[in-house]
């Protein structure tokens, strides 16, 4: 039987002006690893979104991060304060994983 | 001029864009199609623009007009700010969000309104594309001094805006391909023509087809957009497009490059400044800069707006200075 790892699964979705900022964050809480998946549209409290690499100011990306709970824990306490201001969505959930050291 | 204006392919593509999504029908155009467009009409207008002034030299006029420019993408944001926080009842943030929108250019108004003052025998000048890149920025300063914060907990670092604002996408490619043009001048660009210029109006009719579509759906979710906002949107391209022409006149530009300084300075921005705005004035609505700058004023510079910048710089004020 394969052996599974237990590691925290990080998803942030913002606008895409935001994720070079995000991406820093993560990096200074010690996630290195990550990717970023585009998105079609939407709903939410400020209404409907579209794709918008006209102007980019509203297009949303997905960052995908699978890590430690410590980096995950470190990242969410940064990022914390700025999800109102930011209008940023945060979710964090327990994965199992093969070949745990990649997503340290 | 204004029926004629409204009758051109570029405008009735615009038009039928905005009809197929009131009609709520399923057409839409690539986004990144539509993105590739918007680089290439910028790289067409900076070679053609660059290509003219190869030809005509760096004249009094065209210094005289970048001066202008200059000024006012950094001073049309204030009583915009002003009329915004005042009329607009919006919170300093908002509006100083909104005014550099209002300071700064549309890139595609531009390249319409240039479009329809050739066809009416008013060609604007080749380094109005200069002047073009010279009004993308400033406003963005004005804006960001004008929200007096970049935000307590903003994501933008200080080199990170700096960079986003100066060297964003549109000013490079605009600036680089007017070198290029310049450099090359027009026998040079006539290897390139086939690509950058014979097929420009047909690229410009699918790219405002697509602009049709977002223009008209950002209308129908106007959610962040009042009555007061959606006046002030309407009144800021008419004053400001105002300013552009009758300073235009007054410099002693020819009649078609102080209506194309009048499109500038009435245009609003929506490729360029949003993404700053995003990232400096995070706190601020983008559903209500968007809305307002390509919703309600892009539409009206397209099927008006041009029309009576063109005609104020033909006709109303050389008559009214005599």
């Amino acid at each position: 039987m394969t052996n599974t790892i237990h590691r925290r699964r990080i998803e942030v979705l913002a606008d895409e002006p935001l994720i070079p900022a995000i991406v820093r964050i993560a990096a200074e809480a010690g996630i290195t690893h990550y990717t970023l998946l585009p998105t079609l549209g939407g709903a939410g409290a400020h209404g409907r979104w579209r794709d918008d690499q006209l102007s980019g100011a509203t297009a949303k990306v997905m960052l995908l991060a699978i890590t430690s709970a410590d980096h995950a824990a470190a990242f969410i306490d940064r990022l914390a304060p700025l999800l109102e201001s930011h209008h940023l969505l945060l979710m964090s959930s327990d994965v199992e994983v093969v070949r745990g050291a990649k997503f340290d | 001029m204004a029926l004629d204006a409204l009758l051109q392919p570029v405008v009735l593509f615009f038009l039928l864009g905005a009809l197929a999504a009131f009609a709520r029908s399923d057409l839409a155009i690539p986004e990144a199609v539509a993105k590739a467009i918007s680089l290439y009409l910028m790289m067409s207008i900076g070679l053609r623009g660059g290509g003219e002034v190869a030809e005509t030299g760096f004249t009094h006029d065209m210094l005289l007009a970048g001066g202008a420019g200059l000024a006012l993408s950094f001073l049309l944001p204030l009583p915009a700010f002003w009329l915004l926080r005042t009329a607009g009842k919006l919170d300093r943030t908002n509006a100083a969000a909104v005014a550099a929108h209002y300071g700064s250019v549309s890139v595609v108004t531009f390249a319409t309104g240039s479009e329809i003052l050739r066809m009416a025998g008013m060609a604007p000048a080749g380094f109005m594309v200069g002047v073009l890149a010279v009004m993308e920025t400033p406003a963005i300063i004005t804006g960001l001094l004008l929200a007096r914060t970049t935000g307590a907990n903003s994501l933008a670092p200080r080199g990170g805006l700096l960079h986003e604002t100066f060297l964003n996408g549109s000013v490079i490619l605009l600036l680089g391909s007017f070198l290029i043009g310049l450099i090359d001048g027009k026998e040079g660009l006539k290897a390139v023509a086939p690509v950058f210029d014979v097929p420009f109006r047909g690229m410009l009719c699918i790219f405002l087809l697509d602009m049709g579509l977002i223009a008209a759906r950002r209308l129908m979710d106007r959610r962040a957009l009042t009555l007061r906002t959606v006046v002030l949107a309407l009144l800021l391209p008419l004053m400001n497009g105002t300013l552009g022409v009758v300073i235009g006149v007054e410099l002693g530009l020819d009649a078609g490059s102080a209506a194309a300084l009048g499109i500038l300075a009435g245009s609003a921005s929506y490729i360029a400044v949003p993404a700053v705005m995003r990232l400096a004035l995070p706190a601020a609505d983008p559903g209500l800069y968007l809305g307002m700058s390509l919703a309600v004023t892009f539409p009206f510079n397209l099927t008006l707006g041009i029309s009576y910048y063109g005609w104020l710089a033909a006709h109303v004020w050389p008559l009214i200075r005599g």
